[in-house]
């Protein structure tokens, strides 16, 4: 398989990173992370209006700009790489592809313009206490009341569900697992942030006691494994361009800092570490392109997708790591930049699955 | 009425510049370039006008190597209609440049000529004033406001001490300043609209301008290093220093 990305596609990357340096340098991602909302609207309104980020891989029919997961991956890795505060992997990611996989057409029409143009901002319910994406999982009962329905239970570890608007949340009913739009304001739903390791990425929990909800798509079809892929392959793109981040400032930092007469990056164990993590990052990007091109192409992504997300994962806490190693003494502290990102890497390696947990889906999924 | 855009391919505002081994000039192999960010400036400025219909095209135009296209490409995607690339991989200096800038706009016949006030790896400064004097055009440069006012513009221009604004009747040159907008960022839709849109390359022979250099570069060297500071015990210890060592009281 031959894979590279279009002059259009590279001219993208290039101007969504310069926006990304201009909007989301260290400085603003440490006053952001510090507030309860997480990020800045007025950022966010320009990343998804005059930018169209939101909206970059949903259907022109729904207000989106008509590309693709490679587009959206492109997204992905440079928000990574800066650690962009914004509900983008909630909002667009999760809750867009959630609507998309899932909605009727008349719910298609009514949500996605709104994710699309970053109005509305909405996110998806479908961890519990085992922080599993999966079915066996789900607890939280739906029951009919009236013309709708209600949902009971606790939902964990939901992205950004302190700030949004709307809700996809998946539930059991004697149909079995459904997906169901819930007005995060709604009577009946109880949200409290939860207690996180990455402040960059805001995670709450969120209780539903009778809250109203509308069942999206059809009862007891919800495909979360679909979603689940295409989710994953997003995220392992946002993952890698962190771990590019941590590698490119392991490289400047050991260019700049002078020992016995001589930059340490001269030297030859710091060289032979680099090169090392420079092979692991390339072979995490590829199996991120690769996964994002598999989707693209219409194929079944789940092998794919699990092996970009755990190999994703790894390298960039191993890039984190090595990086916090390079910078020697002041790579630890506060006032030095790596621990965000050490963070951001600790956070992606468990959030929706362990490495170990991906390497069997993918195994499972390839009939091993 | 037509505006004309010139954009320049320079190296990124990002990049620490280094001197060649020979110091001939600027080490430019390998090393990421952009538009300047003057005339990003200028570009958005052009596209202002045109969303508030007191322009119907907007032409982009770069003189330098086939490479510059991205440059003009970029400026298509932010919303310029159509580009011409004079294209030559030959060191052009302002004088040269103004004036193959003046046969584009014999060609075009634009109304209104923004151009970034200078390019940030020459910091020459000079085309556009150049460009004024070759047309025997008013121009209103260093612009922090730029208002179509009747037949005309008023330009606020950042002088030193403060703004001075003039108004020039049309055609016009204009050079841009920091403060005049914040040029968007180009989606990726614009940026594959772009891709269709008409980008012309033309040689320098084809306006007939001789465009060989009249200057000659001795010798390029970076700044000199900063040396460390000192902590000085007493303030007449300062003074004395910056008197007798410094020299500058």
């Amino acid at each position: 398989m031959e894979f590279a990305f279009s002059a259009e596609q590279e001219q993208f990357r290039d101007i969504l990173a310069r926006f990304l340096k201009d909007k989301s340098p260290p400085r603003a991602v440490r006053r952001l992370m510090a507030t309860a909302e997480g990020f800045d609207a007025d950022v966010w309104r320009q990343a998804c209006g005059e930018m169209g980020l939101a909206g970059l891989h949903l259907p022109e029919a729904y207000g989106g700009a008509g590309y693709g997961p490679v587009e959206l991956g492109i997204a992905m890795e440079e928000q990574g790489r800066t650690l962009f505060c914004a509900p983008f992997l909630a909002s667009a990611v999760m809750a867009g592809y959630a609507v998309l996989l899932a909605g009727s057409e008349d719910q298609r029409h009514a949500l996605l313009p709104g994710i699309a143009d970053g109005s509305t901002i909405a996110t998806v319910a479908i961890c519990e206490r085992a922080g599993l994406w999966s079915e066996s999982d789900i607890t939280v009962a739906a029951t009919r009341a009236g013309d709708g329905w209600q949902l009971d239970g606790r939902k964990r570890f939901v992205v950004d569900g302190q700030t949004a608007d709307q809700l996809i949340v998946a539930a059991r009913s004697a149909a079995g697992v459904s997906l169901f739009i819930v007005d995060a304001r709604a009577d009946g739903v109880h949200r409290s942030a939860a207690n996180v390791m990455d402040p960059t990425r805001k995670l709450a929990d969120i209780d539903f006691d009778a809250a109203p909800a509308q069942l999206l798509g059809i009862e007891g079809q919800a495909p979360l494994d679909r979603i689940f892929d295409a989710v994953l392959v997003s995220f392992a793109n946002e993952i890698v361009g962190g771990a590019q981040a941590m590698l490119d400032s392991a490289v400047e930092y050991t260019k700049l800092r002078v020992q016995f007469g001589r930059t340490i990056a001269s030297f030859q164990a710091i060289k032979h570490r680099l090169a090392d993590l420079l092979v692991d990052v390339e072979l995490a990007k590829a199996a991120a392109y690769q996964a994002a091109q598999q989707l693209a192409d219409g194929d079944s992504a789940t092998a794919s997708a699990s092996l970009a997300k755990a190999a994703a994962s790894e390298v960039y806490m191993r890039a984190a790591r090595e990086c916090i190693q390079l910078h020697g003494g002041i790579g630890f502290t506060w006032e030095n930049d790596t621990h965000l990102w050490f963070k951001r890497a600790k956070s992606s390696e468990v959030f929706l699955g362990t490495p170990g947990e991906h390497r069997e889906r993918m195994l499972q999924a390839m009939g091993v | 009425m037509k505006i004309l855009v010139p954009v320049k391919r320079v190296i990124d505002y990002n990049v620490k510049a280094r001197v060649k081994a020979d110091k001939t000039g600027v080490d430019l192999a390998n090393v990421k370039m952009s538009m300047n960010p003057f005339d990003e400036i200028a570009v958005e400025e052009a596209i202002r006008k045109k969303e508030a219909g007191q322009a119907e095209e907007i032409i982009a135009v770069s003189i330098g190597p086939a490479q510059a296209q991205e440059t003009l490409r970029t400026a298509l995607a932010m919303g310029a209609d159509r580009a011409i690339l004079i294209q030559t991989d030959d060191i052009v200096e302002p004088l040269a440049v103004a004036k193959l800038l003046k046969a584009v706009v014999d060609a075009e016949q634009p109304g209104l000529v923004i151009l970034g006030k200078q390019a940030i790896d020459d910091d020459s400064n000079q085309t556009g004033q150049m460009l004024a004097a070759l047309l025997g055009w008013p121009q209103g440069t260093f612009a922090s406001i730029v208002k179509v006012v009747g037949d005309g513009i008023e330009v606020t221009r950042e002088v030193d001490g403060g703004l001075e604004t003039v108004a020039l009747t049309l055609p016009a040159i204009v050079t841009t300043d920091l403060r005049l907008n914040e040029p968007r960022y180009a989606s990726l839709p614009n940026i594959m609209k772009a891709k269709k849109k008409q980008l012309d390359v033309k040689t320098a022979a084809d306006y007939g301008v001789d465009i060989s250099p009249r200057l000659k570069t001795l010798k390029v060297e970076e700044p000199a290093k900063r040396a460390g500071g000192i902590k000085v015990k007493t303030i007449e210890e300062l003074v004395d220093k910056l008197k007798n060592e410094a020299g500058v009281i």
